[in-house]
Formats: C-alpha cells, structure tokens, sequence
C-alpha cells in the first residue's frame, strides 16, 4: 500500500468531511429549530464561493478578508430569508417550506446561470500553490486552512449553544416548542438567529473551499443533497450528530473515490442513508424517533 | 357540474383529443400532445401522492427514467419487444418504490421526503457514472421503430408523430383513468383522511403505510410506463432523462392546479405543456418565473387553482338561503 497516497486521501477527505460539516449542521440547525427543511441551502454555498470568488479576483480582497465579508454576509442573508420569506410559513410547515425554499433555490440557481454561464472559474490565488512538505507528503495550504476554519466554527457554535443563554433558547426550541413557548421563549428571536447562524455557516463553507474547486452556478445542487443525507444519517435535527457523520461521509467518500469505481463514490452518501434507515431510523446519533 | 355533465365533458373532451391529429396535421402540435400526455401522467401520480396522501415526492423523475433506461436496455441489448420492456420497466419501479417508500416511512414523512430527493439524484448520477451499463453521459441514441401486433394480423409501425401522439394519449387517458378510480374509491378517501388528519384515520382503522406505498407504487408504476414509452420517441436515451427540470415542472403543476385536484392538476399540465413553449421562453428564464411561481404559489394560496375553487364551493353552500319572500 502506498501510504503518502493514502494519507492524501485521508486529508482530502478529511477536509471535504469538514466542509459538508458546515452545510450541514447549518441545515440540521435550521431544521431542528424551525422544522424548515432549506432546500435553497447549496445555492447560498453556491452564491457565497462566487462572492468569494469575485471578491479575491475582481477586487483583490485578500483570503481573510474574503472569509470575513462573505461570512458576515451569509449572516445577514440568513436575517434577511427569515424575515422575508420563512416568517410568512406558519403551522404544517413541512412541505410548504421545502416547495418555497425550492422556488428560491430555482430563482437563485438559474438566475446566476442566467448572469455568469455555467462556466467554471477557478480562484487562483498565492494559497493556490503554497504547499507544506512533511516528508515527501505535500499538504496543500488552501486544504489545510479550510479545515483549521471548520474545526474553529465547530468550537463557536458549539460555546454558542451551550454556553450562551440564547443558544440554549435555541436547544429548547429544537427539542420541545410548546415548552419554550411556556417557559417565554421568543421562538422568533431564536428562529431568525438560527437561520442566521445556518446561513453563516455554509456562507464560511463556501468562502473556505472557494480557492481549492472550481467555482460555477451548479455546483450547490450536488452539494445539498449530501447534506440532505447526512443530516439522515446523523440524525435529522441533531447538530453534532450531523458533523461527525459529515466527516465520517467525507473520509469514507474520499477512501473509495480511490479505491473504488466512480459510480460507486457517488453512491455513498446514499447507500450509508438507506442503511441508516433500515437499520437505525433515528439516525446513528438520534436520540429516539422525533416526530 | 353534475355527473352527468362531466361525463358528457369527458367523452367531447378525449373525441377532440383523438381527432386532433386527423384535423390538423402538423408535427409541431403533435410534440406538444406529447409532451402534454407524458407530463400530465407524471404530474398526475405526483398529485396523487402528495396531493391525496401528503407525501412530497421527488423520486417520480427517477421512475421515469427508470422505465425509460430498463425498456432501452431490454429491447436494445436483449432484443426483446418495447411491450415487455416497458412491463419491466414498470414492475421494477414499483420494487424501487416500495424499497424507498417503507424503508423511509418508517421514520416519517419528512425522511421520505429527503430520500426520494437523494434517489432521484442518484439516478442522474449513476446514469452518468456507470457506462458498463447506461453508456454513460453520451447515452444510447437510435432507438428502434416500434411495432405493435393488433388483432386480426395487422401491425402498427410507430414511427410518425402521430402515431406517438396515439400510444402516449392512449396510455395517458387509461393512465389517469386508473388515478380517477382510485381517487374517487374508498381507497381516495383513506387517502384524503390520511393527508388531513393522520392520528385520526389510523384511530379509525386506516393503516397510512400501507395506504402510502399502494399511491407511491401506482405512480412508480404509471411514471416507469410512460418513461419506457416517451424514450422511444425521443429515439435516443441519456441521462439527462432524470433531469430535475422535469421535477420542477411536475410540481409547478401539481401546485398551481392544487394539490388534491384531479382536475385542477390535468388542466395546469395542459397549460404548463403548451403557453411556455410557445411565448419562447429561454429555459433559464423560464425556470426562474416557475421559481417566482412557486415562492408566490406558497405564500399566498398554497391549494392552488384547484383548492381556491374549492374554498369557494364550500362558502357557496355554507352561504344561507334566501329566505322566502314574506307573505
């Protein structure tokens, strides 16, 4: 066995792993909070590499910059959807907030087709070459920087919900409405922050892997429905359960994108979500059947 | 409109759809007969899972091209007829369908919700991925002519628009026939219940499971048939037959005709397959305006037509009688 090859798998899928992680527990977040599933979820992972893109290339923002303003972006994104458009849901929400947010990911995607083609860009920048030699194992600095960010929005969002007041209003919500209604909860306060904080998140993931893939308006399609599976897998709602089956999925991913036939790769995500299924319906790391 | 009257409708209705090709003899109208009868059977089995059973459902691209693919196959590497192929195609949807639906609903329908999504994508994906068996992203182009044996020695070669224009509307009247059946039966107003309410039906008896995966398997199997039909007037197979545009299309129409709408949805599709193709619209722009559709169709009347009709319906009887006139 070749072992710097497989250490590259390791770390590519690692940090794909970390990346999906953000997307996802920005959508298990959203989902657990307001029971909206955010079907627009990748466009907004689409949208913000393209801002990151355009910031870096077109007006020579440098990286951290560019994962700054796209981040604080992605935040007020997140405010602007809630209050515009996910507020107006109220009650049986399920299927009336997959079809709306749907309809939003239809105008976003095919509305930046429409303006930038589906051409891909690729951000080239001076991370795009850097590499750090350890042995004759070459680790690419964009990789490496994407992931030290994911593990540091981990610990935020992690101090965030269980250590801030707000952010155990948001478990309570995610947990049992009717109580932390009770208890004088604002569900709507706590609502907009979670899709706030959602969008954030796969604003930051976009911005992080913009220098290391190709930029294009289709590339949050795909993106969103491994998340869908991951937040399957790792329990729909649960927040950590998601992150750690996000990287679970990228490692896996990864392995067998080297050791095995593509079509197989690809089938993955779906084939681990059908067994989790079968299996263990509440998730790998669900707590019990949630209705 | 009275029974009576409907029936009256129906019967006008499928002799001008039967005499179109015989009054005007144009290809182009042809295409839109066509594409109005496979779009119309897809979005007809969709409605009748999510708008009788409440099941939002995006697997139905995924049986159609499932249909299309295993009839392909079997005729053109096996050499079977296009009739057998396409029984196949339609079992082998309904076996996908029932794997999906009970390995899902187990959870809830949240969950079938997100699997038919991730299955419908994965067709595309393997579609691509799996040349060993699809060809992959080149597909397989130059389908045979097909013939079908009548009785009496007679065979009819499909070749024309007009002869498609017959084997689709034909399947599609018998297609929908089936989901008027079932919709208007007991079996619709278990469905119904289950939609409205599902503590309360299973507390009369009603088991939704069973229910669900009797609607899901029915439009697996309608979806599977007309896919295995609509690739042999394509001619050619590839994968973008799970595209998610046809998805996009589907539900525009169950949603705008009204979830729960027999008609409503059959009238959106008939619209839906005409006025786009013929204002010309980019596909890009179109996707946005049915996107714009959709945003708009879910904030402000989330029954659609076919639900507005209805509410209106019930405040007419509800509305109090005149009084008689003092004497």
């Amino acid at each position: 066995v070749d072992w710097s090859f497989f250490a590259q798998l390791l770390l590519n899928g690692l940090v794909m792993g970390v990346i999906y992680a953000l997307v996802a527990m920005g959508l298990s977040l959203i989902f657990g909070v307001l029971e909206i599933v955010n079907f627009a979820h990748g466009e907004f992972y689409m949208l913000a590499s393209m801002l990151a893109y355009f910031l870096t290339a077109q007006w020579g923002f440098d990286y951290w910059a560019t994962i700054l303003v796209v981040t604080v972006v992605g935040v007020a994104v997140g405010y602007v959807l809630f209050e515009g458009l996910l507020l107006a849901l109220r009650g049986e929400t399920f299927e009336r907030s997959i079809l709306l947010t749907m309809g939003l990911s239809m105008v976003l995607q095919n509305g930046a087709v429409f303006l930038f083609t589906t051409n891909p860009h690729l951000l080239e920048s001076k991370l795009s070459y850097q590499n750090i030699l350890v042995g004759d194992f070459r680790m690419p600095v964009a990789r490496l920087y994407a992931l030290g960010l994911g593990f540091a929005a981990f610990a935020v969002l992690y101090l965030i919900l269980h250590r801030t007041r707000i952010g155990k209003a948001m478990r309570g919500v995610a947990q049992n409405r009717a109580a932390a209604d009770m208890v004088g909860i604002d569900a709507r306060a706590v609502s907009r922050l979670a899709v706030a904080i959602g969008i954030g998140l796969t604003g930051l993931a976009g911005a992080a892997l913009a220098p290391v893939y190709a930029v294009h308006p289709l590339m949050g399609f795909n993106f969103v429905f491994k998340a869908f599976a991951i937040i399957i897998i790792g329990g729909l709602g649960n927040i950590s359960g998601a992150a750690i089956a996000a990287v679970m999925l990228g490692v896996i991913e990864s392995l067998a994108g080297g050791l095995l036939p593509l079509a197989l790769t690809d089938a993955v995500a779906f084939l681990s979500m059908i067994a989790v299924l079968l299996l263990r319906p509440q998730g790998l790391f669900g707590r019990g059947v949630r209705v | 409109m009275t029974g009576r009257e409907l029936s009256l409708a129906v019967i006008a209705g499928l002799i001008a759809l039967f005499a179109l090709p015989l009054v005007i003899e144009n290809d182009y109208v042809m295409a839109l007969g066509i594409s109005f009868a496979a779009m119309s059977v897809l979005a007809g089995g969709l409605n009748l899972i999510y708008g009788y059973t409440g099941l939002l459902s995006f697997a139905q691209v995924g049986f159609f091209g499932i249909g299309g693919y295993t009839a392909t196959l079997l005729v053109v590497d096996r050499g079977w007829s296009l009739w057998a192929g396409v029984a196949v195609g339609g079992v082998l949807c309904i076996a996908v369908a029932l794997l999906i639906g009970y390995s899902s609903l187990r959870l809830s329908r949240h969950a079938f919700a997100i699997v038919s999504l991730s299955f419908a994508l994965l067709c595309a994906i393997v579609a691509r991925d799996w040349p060993e068996l699809t060809r992959g992203s080149m597909g397989i182009p130059g389908l045979p002519t097909p013939v079908m044996d009548l009785p009496g020695g007679l065979r009819w070669r499909i070749v024309d628009p007009s002869d498609f224009y017959y084997l689709l509307m034909g399947f599609a009247v018998i297609a929908h026939g089936a989901i008027y059946l079932v919709v208007t039966s007991r079996l619709g107003r278990a469905m119904r219940a289950i939609k409205l309410n599902e503590p309360l039906a299973q507390s009369q008896g009603v088991n939704p499971l069973s229910y669900r995966l009797l609607a899901l398997s029915l439009s697996a199997l309608l979806a599977g048939i007309v896919g295995g039909l609509f690739v042999f007037y394509l001619t050619i197979i590839d994968p973008s037959i799970f595209d998610f545009y046809y998805t996009e299309t589907m539900l525009i129409s169950v949603v705008i005709g009204g979830p729960g709408s027999f008609w409503g949805v059959l009238a959106s599709s008939a619209v839906l397959a005409v006025l786009p193709d013929m204002l010309r619209f980019t596909t890009d722009l179109r996707m946005v305006l049915y996107g714009v559709a959709l945003i708009v169709a879910m904030l402000i009347f989330p029954g659609g037509v076919g639900g507005w009709l209805y509410r209106r319906q019930v405040a007419r009887w509800r509305r109090p009688k005149p009084k008689a006139p003092a004497p």
